[in-house]
Formats: structure tokens, C-alpha cells, sequence
């Protein structure tokens, strides 16, 4: 029969039926027509043919099933059948669903995440070719130095184009209140190598790379709109940038934000000169024909022609080629992995409680499943049935799921930390997203019912009729023993996951960072060289602001520092010692530039000697305080107080600073270590360089947000033209633990999940137990047991299951919070303390929920329990 | 015979059918029972329902076809032929059925 046959069956079902019954018919009748002639009565006749026949429904059956139509027909008569079944217990399909519709809404709204950040191809043209460059040490972050790049720039054949780019900021003023942007400079290949071209106007021209041609300008699709009113007219106006203007040449697609969130684009020469030492991210299109392998092939032997570098030894280099979404998601990929194994973990712990509802159902429908297989269903049959009602189950926990997932995916953003989950436009719930949940739906259904599918109809009909066999209960209560186990192991392994996460937090939280958090107010500038080009000037405005600061009510004091802690920016290095002493090798020192006030402001502890004054100015000696370390690094066992360093290679006599005093160390990060530092007076310092990120602290009475507005008008007053930048350290403290904290509460949400549905599963086998053991008890009870053997009798069976999942789970943990390493802080993997405290939390929640029913069991009446039966 | 026998038949009962086709010509399915149980001198007797699920399913995959004729008794009957793929199908059964049993054949004599 042809494939055309098949479906015109579709329309022809009653002919198909009908066919089938007559053609039996005829063998039914021409048997019992020879059997007539062979000389037997007519009911023996009959009765023969019939026999020798077998069953005709079943042949019937069978017969229809080869049939494409009767497939889809069978399957439809078995949907409704499990409709109407589940709709008769309406009590476990709610229970059920609400279980199964937990654990897959925290896959699909985790999925979706997973999918817009990690699977989702790039938004550029052919994005699998695009690939990062990179021949670096295999600590530092992926990346070519600028010579380097200008080598393989020049031979390289597997690629088109390569570009390279860094991101900056920039302040833009002359377009509503001045603002800090973040910015690109790219070389003109780098839109090229994307494939991506200006929605209005064009990219860089080569020429345009060389500094001091013509500044221009590439505007993104946003900033055109918000600060530009989106003129269409904007082609070859001037913009000004850190006091410098810029002509517009072209303004991007709305969709465009590469690299992170770029709003404006500036062009990139890379410089060729010998002590350019700088490294930058490398992206290259790769030609329609090499592969990744050829390509990195080709990169590896340019290598070994690099020139050598003075500050990195080659043979340490490796050279890569990665994808380029590397790049965008590289960091994150780690962790939303461990999320979505953690969400896995929940939904199998729901599939366990969900196979136990079954398997217990499974008990209760014996009868009904006796009865098909009496009628001739065969066990295949029976388990396509069952395995029809959990899949339909399983369809509609994906269907609340989805739901439950639409309120999630928003929710799980809000929690992540700002700016913590790149390409975040790109995630939301689309095709991929529910295909996932769709294919889920099934193998779950498949999964949590084909066991007890298989257990239901393992049985035939002499099981049935021997009503309670006990070999029968014992085989199925031994496996609802294991699903509970497996369910206390997972959830432990959570468990003992979110415990170390929050560990981790909690000590990050509790370091002591040298310097206090509480009711201080920051406010940072970047002061563009344009309208700053000297010392002088960056001091001046710097005094004016921090005399302006004091006078604020509300404020107790105020300071001044270059770099702050808490924030990525710094200056690290090395000075020259007096009396041809040698620095020692590979130290780095952070360079600090600071106002007199600003140890007392930050609570930065003064150990020795003597502090800053308004009189260390350029007139006056140059100064220094340095921190603890560094007095024990480069003096041990000896007063650094009036020892001399310099910044100078060849020192005149004023450029020798003296020590005057030592500070506590002070952490850059919270989870850093504590970070040797040489202070100097921001008065006496003569590189514009080092001053022109400055960043101003005031202690606050009141609460620090309070005065904001104050920070803002000073700031205003002395220089219209700088961006508003404040923020609380406390809440820069936050930020720097919010990714800890993102991980660490997430976890737990889900260990929470999964604590709750094993306590359910605990509590349910408990009391299936108990109601299958009714009798046993009432006898037990009418023998003379007393209710507190009763209680004690269950609660042992509790406390059995409860330690082989503890311990099942607790190894489990043992390997798989590995994973976890790059994560904690100051806590190990394997941390006993978390382990046994995991563990005790979860046999408190086992037994709990183990002693309601045990309870119950106590109260049973034997009377009653043994008239029941 | 008892059920279980007619379950060892399955698989063979393809091969049989397709045999008795491809020698017998066009025949309905009362017709190939009774020929089979003839044949075979009644030792392979089959539960006979369970011949028209191997029919129609054989007859899906295109090595028998199907028509509807007129009984020997005047009746309306559907009557199968076997197809050029079900002689090819036939070749190869035989085939495998005979190396099957000449190995089981030496293993008993040897064994």
C-alpha cells in the first residue's frame, strides 16, 4: 500500500473497520462451514472455528495497528482515555502537575537564559567565522600585543580581516547634562571583520586611524536617539568629548552594542613603536574555507617568527584561536551551566515524587489493568496507555511550567547582578526554548512513567486475583524506597552546594577590608585633558571641590583619592630606593594619590608617624605614608620612617619623597588580598596622568544619600562640563560581592525547591505506607503493641531512608561541588562544617516530614483497622 | 496446540506465508491457514486470528498485495498475491531461515 493509500485512510477509517470485520468474518464462517461438513453439530462448529481463531478483537486490533491511521486513531482513543482518568483523580493530577510545573519552570526559565546568552549565534553575519586571536601567557586573558597584531596583520592568509579594539570612556558634554560614556576605539577594520555597517553614514576610513587627522565619530543608535533627538541631520556635526569635538560620521543600528554596551566609537591607531607593550582583544573573519584548526595552524607557525618581547618570554606564550562568542559570554558560561545542573537536579527529584504518585496509583489501578489484560491487551499495549497518561501529565506540567517560566526568566534577571549577564536583550522565550520544553515534557514523562508502567503490568492476571499479594507490596514499596533515596541524595547534593555558596558570601562579607563601608559617599570624576591639561589645574579644581565638600552640611569630613578601593581602576608599580638599595623584583606597589584627610575619612588605620597636611604642597618637601606591608617588604626590622624613594630613575635632589608615616594595608576587592600601597599627597604630585580619575569621599551624618544633591550642586558649581558619578561605598562593597551573592541565593532557591518536594516524597511513601500497613498495625496494636513502638517502628523506616540518602548524596557531593572551586571564597569544596550542617538540616526536614504520618499510624484504631479489610 | 507454540511461530510465520503465496499464487486467508496446516501435516497449526495482522502488515510493506475477489463459496473474500518485493523478501528469509537451522542442525548433532 502506498504512502497515498495510508493517508486517503485517513478518510476512509469506517471502510478500513469494515473490511476488517468482513474479511474475519469469512474465515470465522468458512471454518465453521468445513467443520459442518467434517460432521460436527452447529454449536460445536461455531465454537471451534472461534477457538482456532483466538481472539478476533485482538486480530482486529493488531491488524488496524500497521495501519498509519489506526496509529494516530489508537493514540487519540488513548489521549482521551488518560484525560478522562486523570480528571477522575483530580487530587494526584493536581499534586502531580504542580510538581512536575516546578521543576520545569526552573529548567525552562534557567534554559532560557542559557539559550539567549550561550546558544543564540551573534548578531552578525555568518557569526561562526568570526574568531578571537590571541598569543598570550596562559594567565592572562586572551588577547595580542599591539606589535604582534601589526605582524599578523601584515601575513596572516587565514583570515580576511582581523581588527582590534579596547573599551574606554568618555565624557560628552554640549548634549544635555554631561555624561560619562563608555567607548570603543576600533580600528577601521573592525566593522568590516563584523559585517556590520552604520544605519546612517559610514565607518572609519584607514586614514582616519592616524592620530591627528581628523577626529570623527561613530554614534550609537541610542545616544542619537536620547542625546541627539535623533537629527537626521547629525552627518558632520561636531560633538565634544572630553573636551575635545569630534565630527560625526555615521550612526549605528539600533540592535548594535559590541563591545558590552559601547555607546560611542572612536578609531584606534596601533602604535608600531618599540615600547608600546599594550595587548588588546583580536577578532578576525575567518575565509569561507579554512577551519578554526587550519587557521590556529597558520597562527602557531607565524609565532615562532614573533620578534622576541622584553616583557614576556615567549616560550610561556600559547598561541589560540577561539570563537568569538568566547568573548561575550566566557565568563559567565561556567556558572549558568552549574545552574542549569542544579535545575536539573530539581526536576529529577520532581520525576521521583512523580513515579512514586504513579507507582502508588499503579497499586490502586491493578484491578482495572487485570481487567485489559483479561480482554486481550497485551503488556505493550498497556504500558503505551500508561505511558500516553504520564506523557499527557508531563505535557501539562510543561504547560504551567512555561507559564511559571514567563514570570521567572524576569525575576531570575532582576536578582542577577547589574551588568552580570551580557546579551541580556537577547533572552527571552522563543522556538528553541520550547522545543527544549516540549522534548523535555516527553523523555520526562517517558522517565518518571516507565517504571511504574512497567511495574503495573509486570503482573498478570494471577496477581490480581491473589488480591494483596505480599511479595507484590514489598517489591513496590522497596522501589518507592529508592526514588525517596535518590531524591534525599540530590537534594542534598544541592544543598550542600548552596551552603558553600553562602559560605562564601558570608566570609567575603565578613572581611575585614581596612576601611570602612558605613555612610560614605563617593563621587568620581574623570577630567579630560583638554580642559585639565597640567597638575596644577587638576589640584586646583580638586581643592576647590574638597573645600566646597566640607562646608556641606550634613558632611563630617572630606577626601580625596585617584584610585578608590572597591572600584576595577589602579596604578601599580615600582619606585627607587636611597642608599643603592635594589627593589625587589616582580613587586608592585599601588600608586595613591591622596588629600590629608582622606585616611580619617576612610577609617584607614594610622600606625606610625605622622599624617599628611595641608602644608605638603608642591612648595613644600615631597612626602609619603606607605603602608605596613611595604615598610615589612623592602625595611624588615627596621624603621622606614625618613627613608627615601622616587618615582625618578635619575632623582634630583627634590625628587626624593620621605616616609613620614605608616597606614594599614587595605584591600583593593574584598575578595583580594590586602594590597601594599606608598601614598603621596595629591598636591605634590606633577603628572596630570596620575590625577585626572579622582575620585572624592565624605562622611556622612545622616544617611549618605542624603547629601547627594549637595555633591551634585558642588560639582556643578566648580565645573558645569563633569558628569555626575555617586554611588555609596557600601553599595560598591554590594557589587563587588553580587555575583556571589546571585549564585549563592539562586542555589539556594532551587536546594529550597528540591528540600521541599523530597520532604513531600518522604511524607508521601510514609503514608502510603501506613494506610498499606493499616492492618499490619492493627493487629500489631490488638497484640498489645504500644502507640509509642507504633510511632517508633515508622519513624525507624524514616530515619533508614533519610541516612542512605544522606549518605548516597553526601559522596555524591563530594564530586560534583567541585565544580563549584572558582567560586568559593575561602571555603573548600569538600568544607566539613558545611557538609555535616547540609546534612543535619536535611534528616531534621526527613524526619519531620516522616513523623506525621508515623503519628497517624499511632492513632490507628484496631478495631476499625482489621474490620477494614 | 497451545498459544505458546503459535508465539515461536511469529517469526516465521512471514516466511511461511510468503512461501505458500509465492508457490500458491492468489489465495484468501482462510485459504493460506488451511494450506500451511496441510502442508505442514497440521504440526504448525496457528492460532488463526493472528495470520491477517501478519497479512496486512505485510501487505504495508508492499510485499503482498491485496484485492477483493469472489469465494468458491460465492462470497466476497479478500485474496493476496504475492509482489516482486515480497519474492525478493521470500529469497532472503529462506535464506537466513536455512542457515539458521543448518547451524542449530550441527550444534545438536556435535553438541
Amino acid at each position: 500500500m502506498s504512502w497515498f493509500n495510508r493517508f486517503s485512510n485517513l478518510f476512509r477509517r469506517e471502510i478500513v473497520d469494515k473490511e476488517l470485520d468482513e474479511e474475519l468474518k469469512f474465515h470465522l464462517d468458512a471454518r465453521t462451514r468445513d467443520n459442518l461438513n467434517a460432521g460436527m453439530n452447529a454449536e460445536a462448529a461455531q465454537h471451534d472455528a472461534r477457538r482456532r481463531f483466538g481472539n478476533p478483537t485482538l486480530a482486529k486490533e493488531r491488524a488496524h495497528e500497521t495501519n498509519i491511521v489506526m496509529w494516530i486513531e489508537t493514540t487519540g482513543r488513548d489521549l482521551r482515555y488518560a484525560l478522562r482518568s486523570l480528571r477522575k483523580s483530580p487530587g494526584f493530577t493536581m499534586v502531580a502537575m504542580l510538581t512536575l510545573a516546578l521543576g520545569f519552570g526552573a529548567n525552562i526559565a534557567v534554559f532560557t537564559v542559557v539559550n539567549g546568552v550561550l546558544f543564540r549565534p551573534l548578531p552578525f553575519p555568518e557569526p561562526e567565522r568570526l574568531m578571537m586571536i590571541s598569543y598570550q601567557s596562559k594567565e592572562g586573558g586572551p588577547g595580542l600585543f599591539d606589535r604582534d597584531y601589526l605582524e599578523y596583520q601584515r601575513h596572516v592568509q587565514a583570515f580576511e580581516q582581523i581588527a582590534t579594539f579596547h573599551e574606554d570612556s568618555a565624557t560628552l558634554t554640549g548634549a544635555g547634562e554631561a555624561v560619562r560614556l563608555p567607548t570603543a576605539d576600533v580600528t577601521s577594520s573592525f566593522f568590516p571583520v563584523l559585517e556590520v555597517n552604520p544605519a546612517m553614514g559610514r565607518a572609519f576610513l584607514p586614514a582616519e586611524e592616524k592620530q591627528g587627522s581628523n577626529r570623527v565619530v561613530l554614534l550609537s543608535d541610542k545616544i542619537w536617539r536620547n542625546r541627539f533627538g535623533a537629527d537626521a541631520n547629525i552627518l558632520g556635526k561636531a560633538i565634544t568629548l572630553d573636551g575635545v569635538t569630534y565630527s560625526v560620521v555615521g550612526v549605528m543600528p539600533a540592535d548594535f552594542a559590541f563591545p558590552h554596551e559601547a555607546a560611542l566609537w572612536l578609531p584606534l591607531e596601533v602604535g608600531g613603536d618599540p615600547g608600546n607593550f599594550t595587548t588588546r582583544e583580536v577578532v578576525g573573519r575567518l575565509k569561507p574555507q579554512p577551519s578554526q584548526q587550519q587557521a590556529l595552524a597558520e597562527l602557531e607557525a607565524l609565532a615562532k617568527h614573533l620578534p622576541p618581547l622584553p616583557v614576556a618570554n615567549r616560550e610561556d606564550m600559547v598561541a589560540e584561536v577561539l570563537p568569538m562568542k568566547d568573548l561575550v559570554v566566557g565568563k559567565i558560561r561556567k556558572s549558568l551551566l552549574i545552574f542549569m545542573g542544579a535545575v536539573a537536579f530539581v526536576l529529577l527529584i520532581a520525576c521521583a515524587n512523580v513515579a512514586n504518585l504513579l507507582l502508588m496509583r499503579g497499586t490502586s489501578r491493578q484491578r482495572e489493568i487485570a481487567v485489559r489484560n483479561a480482554l486481550g491487551a497485551s503488556r505493550g499495549r498497556v504500558i503505551r496507555q500508561l505511558l500516553t497518561e504520564s506523557t499527557l501529565l508531563s505535557f501539562g506540567g510543561v504547560l504551567a511550567g512555561v507559564l511559571l517560566a514567563l514570570l521567572g526568566v524576569p525575576a531570575l534577571l532582576a536578582l542577577a547582578p547589574a551588568a552580570g549577564v551580557p546579551r541580556i536583550d537577547e533572552i527571552h522565550i522563543d522556538g528553541l526554548v520550547l522545543g527544549f520544553a516540549l522534548l523535555l515534557g516527553v523523555f520526562t514523562g517517558i522517565l518518571f512513567g516507565l517504571a511504574p508502567a512497567l511495574q503495573a503490568t509486570g503482573n498478570r492476571v494471577r496477581t490480581f486475583l491473589a488480591v494483596s499479594g505480599p511479595t507484590l507490596t514489598a517489591r513496590r514499596a522497596k522501589l518507592r524506597s529508592i526514588l525517596v533515596v535518590f531524591e534525599i541524595a540530590l537534594a542534598l547534593v544541592l544543598l550542600t552546594g548552596a551552603g558553600l555558596m553562602l559560605k562564601s558570601f558570608m566570609r567575603m562579607r565578613a572581611v575585614d577590608p581596612g576601611f570602612r563601608t558605613e555612610n560614605i559617599l563617593t563621587m568620581t570624576v574623570d577630567l579630560p585633558d583638554a580642559s585639565y591639561p597640567t597638575a596644577k589645574a587638576i589640584q586646583a579644581f580638586d581643592s576647590s571641590i574638597l573645600t566646597k565638600l566640607s562646608n556641606l552640611p550634613g558632611v563630617a569630613a572630606a577626601g580625596a583619592v585617584n584610585f578608590m578601593p572597591l572600584q576595577p581602576v589602579l596604578i601599580r608599580g615600582d619606585f627607587n630606593l636611597d642608599g643603592g638599595r635594589k627593589w625587589p623584583r616582580d613587586y608592585n606597589v599601588a600608586k595613591l594619590d591622596v588629600s590629608p584627610d582622606y585616611f580619617r575619612v576612610m577609617g584607614i588605620r594610622f600606625l606610625k608617624g605622622s599624617r599628611f597636611t595641608d602644608q605638603d604642597n608642591s612648595s613644600a618637601p615631597g612626602v609619603v605614608i606607605i603602608s605596613q606591608s611595604v615598610a615589612r617588604t623592602l625595611w624588615p626590622g627596621e624603621d622606614p620612617i625618613g627613608k627615601r624613594i622616587t618615582t625618578e630613575d635619575d632623582p634630583k635632589s627634590t625628587d626624593w619623597l620621605t616616609i613620614v608615616g605608616i597606614v594599614d594595608d587595605v584591600r583593593q576587592r574584598l575578595t583580594g588580598q590586602p594590597l601594599p600601597a606608598v601614598y603621596q599627597p595629591y598636591q605634590q604630585v606633577t603628572r596630570p596622568f596620575f590625577l585626572s580619575h579622582m575620585s572624592f569621599v565624605v562622611r556622612t551624618a545622616e544617611k549618605p544619600r542624603s547629601v547627594a544633591a549637595g555633591l551634585r550642586e558642588v560639582l556643578h558649581e566648580v565645573d558645569r562640563n563633569q558628569p555626575v558619578s555617586i554611588t555609596t561605598l557600601t553599595d560598591l562593597a554590594d557589587a563587588s560581592t553580587a555575583q556571589t551573592w546571585f549564585q549563592a541565593r539562586l542555589i539556594s532557591t532551587f536546594s529550597i525547591l528540591a528540600l521541599f518536594l523530597a520532604a513531600i516524597g518522604i511524607y508521601g511513601v510514609l503514608a502510603y505506607a501506613v494506610t498499606e500497613r493499616t492492618r499490619e498495625i492493627g493487629i500489631r496494636m490488638a497484640l498489645g503493641a504500644k502507640k509509642s513502638h507504633i510511632t517508633r517502628m515508622l519513624l525507624k523506616r524514616t530515619l533508614v531512608l533519610v541516612l542512605a540518602g544522606v549518605a548516597l548524596g553526601g559522596c555524591g557531593a563530594l564530586v560534583l561541588t567541585r565544580v563549584l572551586g572558582k567560586f568559593l571564597f575561602e571555603v573548600k569544596p569538600n568544607d566539613p562544617a558545611t557538609f555535616l550542617s547540609v546534612a543535619v538540616i536535611l534528616a531534621a526536614t526527613g524526619i519531620l516530614a516522616g513523623l506525621l504520618p508515623a503519628q497517624r499510624a499511632s492513632r490507628v484504631d484496631p478495631v476499625v483497622a482489621l474490620r477494614s479489610e | 496446540m497451545r498459544t505458546h507454540t503459535n508465539d515461536r511461530l511469529k517469526g516465521t510465520l512471514d516466511l511461511l506465508v510468503l512461501k505458500t503465496l509465492a508457490s500458491q499464487g492468489r489465495m484468501h486467508g482462510y485459504a493460506i491457514t488451511l494450506r500451511i496446516e496441510e502442508i505442514s501435516e497440521n504440526v504448525l497449526r496457528l492460532e488463526e486470528g493472528s495470520l491477517y495482522p501478519a497479512l496486512h502488515r505485510m501487505t504495508q510493506a508492499g510485499w503482498l498485495r491485496s484485492e477483493w475477489g469472489v469465494s468458491e463459496s460465492n462470497r466476497r473474500a479478500r485474496y493476496y498475491s504475492i509482489s516482486a518485493a515480497g519474492r525478493k523478501q521470500l529469497a532472503e528469509e529462506t535464506q537466513e531461515w536455512t542457515q539458521l537451522t543448518s547451524a542449530v542442525a550441527r550444534v545438536l548433532s556435535l553438541a
